[in-house]
């Protein structure tokens, strides 16, 4: 383990000012990202994104460093990032839109980690993630509108009713496999967002207006947020609660990766039979990590549903599901840091290739087939576990 | 009551056989390549806007718009369809054959959203739907009361010859011979000195011709066609396959007239069943494959340790 890392030990006070500096560096970037407008702007700044991974691909002892960095001085790596994030929103200031586009990622970001477990760590397909995202954002919504129960409580409640529907998801997930498994969650999601189309007490097609503004201690989401004399708009307020769920999703990413539990999911990806025969329940592993992506899918919805406050079925569609599947494989599937950069960028850049106006779509899908071509193991491969080992 | 009957079996006839030619094609290329060619839907659907934009040249070339210009140009979309899987296969799918099944699933999904702008953006005013008429029309006969027309007539006969051809071309003919054995075995056929590349050609024509057909009579049999219709399409056509067992014709067949059967039945018997169509179809799908996992026809593949 030692001898790996042993040409980029870093000293203490090294690790802390590379992990520091890197960090400035990202949100630099991402800054400049979403600042930028023009088209050629935009295209220089991706050009410098993949000159960096090819730095990163050629001279592979620069991740080492910086992984080995951030294992050393972890407490700095963690302040400095949760001070760019709380400083993000004073930096970026009146701009609605720039935070509105964080706000998204950051909720894509949260989705993106829950299928993680399931397509990342498990290898299980899972089509249907948009459809519990849905569920999430209408059963609060429901229940909001109609008996004016407060944001705090639909989220408990969401996250149960669409993790029973990651139960009834998965069980079907026992007998089916691959190919087949991969058109019962498409099946499930249709179904899902067929039937929210349709009744008409989830609003048919039109979907739910007037999702109440949730509050906090007397503070309504819907009010410009001020801190210390500093007015944020109240983007800001969203802006934070969902930094604070890509926290949670993290920690239980983290948490589940290092458990028995993450372990397990590993070994079915690995290999089933042999799974099987180590004494792990295989169907019960396969339904737990349904149950799971459902559980923090439910909570990015049910945010989401209270910001933009209105919702239709047309945010729960396939086409979503695959959205959040491509930034987990784009990302690096079972990496956390390289899922959470995926979701970032398929979120941004569709929204930045706006300068292509109309073809918009067209590049992008372009950009994502030629992305799968030429680097198939995603941005940021899934590193190997180290049992027990130090760093 | 009875003409009701008739007029819903001549409909679910007809759909299932257009959903049954959608899903050979997915069958055919996954039982060769191993891969989920999601965007055949899309590809399908390009055929009818093909088959548009020619009849439009032949009409301003010949300087006398005629129906008969859109029979011509029909057989002409057919093989431009063709080749455009070809070029799709050697541009993109065949490098993720032996990538992971979901990998190839997200780049063929990628690859449905560029043909489908391409579409957009190629055809003038692509985003609106286009009136697509009946290839042929009028009525055929009756049964008790109910008139068949051509049309359902045409769309029997081309399923029936075309499943024949198939049929006789992968059991008769050297070619059909070389794309069983790949589909048996990869690198077996290699080694017995089979061109994978152009079994691979081959495969693709064919199953992009047959969603073609399946794209120029649903777009005929619904009057209208619109550059998004490719994701149901596809949906479907993936579904009736699966639900069949992927890698079986028969099982393909079956699939698109159990798929169509459903909803012709939802839209007949079900109160509002017309909106909740999908529901039915894709709750059948989940049904059918918790009992039969592989499918109705599919081979239960023993995993070996």
């Amino acid at each position: 383990m030692q001898g790996s890392a042993s040409l980029a030990a870093p000293g203490k006070a090294a690790a802390a000012v590379f992990a520091i500096a890197s960090q400035l560096c990202g949100a630099a970037f991402l800054y400049l990202i979403l600042k930028v407008d023009g088209g050629w702007q935009v295209v220089g700044l991706l050009a410098l994104l993949g000159f960096g991974f090819y730095l990163l691909e050629r001279l592979p002892w620069i991740g080492d460093y910086a992984l080995a960095s951030f294992a050393r001085a972890p407490l700095v790596a963690m302040a400095t990032a949760a001070v760019i994030v709380v400083a993000f929103p004073f930096v970026v200031g009146s701009n609605t839109y720039m935070l509105h586009l964080l706000i998204v990622a950051q909720l894509y970001a949260v989705l993106a980690l829950a299928l993680n477990f399931q397509l990342g760590s498990a290898n299980i397909p899972n089509f249907a993630t948009g459809a519990s995202y849905g569920i999430g954002a209408y059963v609060s919504a429901l229940l909001a509108i109609n008996f004016g129960i407060s944001f705090w409580l639909t989220l408990p409640v969401a996250a149960l009713a669409a993790t029973l529907f990651g139960f009834i998801i998965g069980i079907p997930s026992m007998r089916t496999r691959d190919t087949y498994l991969a058109l019962v969650t498409i099946a499930f999601g249709v179904v899902v967002q067929q039937l929210l189309n349709n009744f008409s007490w989830t609003g048919g097609p039109n979907g739910l207006v007037g999702i109440p503004a949730p509050s906090l201690f007397g503070h309504s989401f819907a009010d410009p947020l001020v801190i210390f004399g500093w007015k944020l708009p109240s983007q800001a307020n969203f802006y934070y609660l969902a930094a604070a769920l890509v926290v949670v999703a993290i920690v239980t990413a983290h948490r589940l990766h290092g458990s028995r539990i993450g372990l397990a999911w590993n070994a079915l990806r690995a290999d089933e039979i042999a799974a099987k025969a180590q004494g792990i329940n295989v169907a019960w592993f396969k339904v737990l990590a349904f149950a799971v992506d459902a559980f923090l899918a439910a909570f990015a919805g049910t945010i989401y549903a209270f910001y933009v406050s209105y919702i239709s079925p047309d945010n729960f569609t396939f086409l979503v599901s695959v959205t959040i599947m491509t930034m987990v494989i784009v990302g690096g599937m079972d990496n956390i840091f390289g899922v959470i950069v995926g979701a970032f960028m398929l979120t941004i850049l569709p929204e930045k290739l706006r300068a292509f106006a109309d073809y918009r779509l067209l590049f992008f899908g372009v950009v994502i087939i030629g992305f799968l071509m030429i680097r198939p193991q995603g941005l940021f491969p899934q590193r190997m576990r180290r049992y027990g080992g130090d760093l | 009551m009875t003409e009701l009957l008739v007029q819903q079996l001549v409909n679910w006839i007809t759909l299932g056989c257009i959903y049954a030619l959608l899903a050979i094609g997915f069958s055919l290329i996954f039982g060769v390549l191993n891969v989920i060619h999601f965007s055949h839907g899309d590809v399908a659907t390009t055929a009818p806007f093909i088959s548009l934009a020619l009849a439009q040249a032949l009409a301003t070339a010949v300087g006398a718009s005629s129906p008969a210009w859109l029979v011509i140009s029909v057989p002409a979309a057919m093989f431009a369809v063709g080749l455009i899987g070809v070029l799709l296969d050697k541009l993109v799918i065949r490098r993720f054959r032996d990538a992971p099944a979901m990998m190839a699933l997200v780049a063929t999904v990628a690859l449905g959203i560029v043909i489908r702008e391409l579409i957009r953006h190629l055809y003038p005013q692509g985003s609106n739907p286009h009136a697509f008429p009946r290839l042929v029309s009028g009525m055929a006969f009756e049964v008790s009361g109910v008139a068949i027309s051509w049309f359902a007539l045409l769309v029997v006969v081309l399923t029936v010859a075309l499943v024949v051809m198939l049929f006789v071309f992968l059991r008769l003919t050297p070619l059909g011979l070389r794309i069983r054995a790949a589909s048996e075995d990869r690198i077996v056929a290699r080694m017995m000195g089979i061109r994978d590349a152009r079994v691979f050609r081959a495969t693709f024509f064919i199953a992009s011709a047959i969603g073609a057909t399946a794209g120029l009579l649903f777009a005929s049999y619904a009057g209208v066609t619109r550059f998004d219709f490719g994701v149901m399409a596809g949906l479907l056509g993936f579904s009736a396959a699966v639900i069949g067992g992927l890698g079986s014709m028969p099982g393909a067949i079956l699939g698109g007239l159990i798929i169509a059967g459903i909803e012709v039945l939802a839209q007949t018997f079900v109160p509002d069943g017309a909106s909740y169509r999908l529901v039915f179809v894709f709750l059948l799908v989940i049904a059918v494959l918790i009992f039969r996992p592989a499918g109705l026809l599919g081979r239960t593949v023993m995993e070996k340790v």
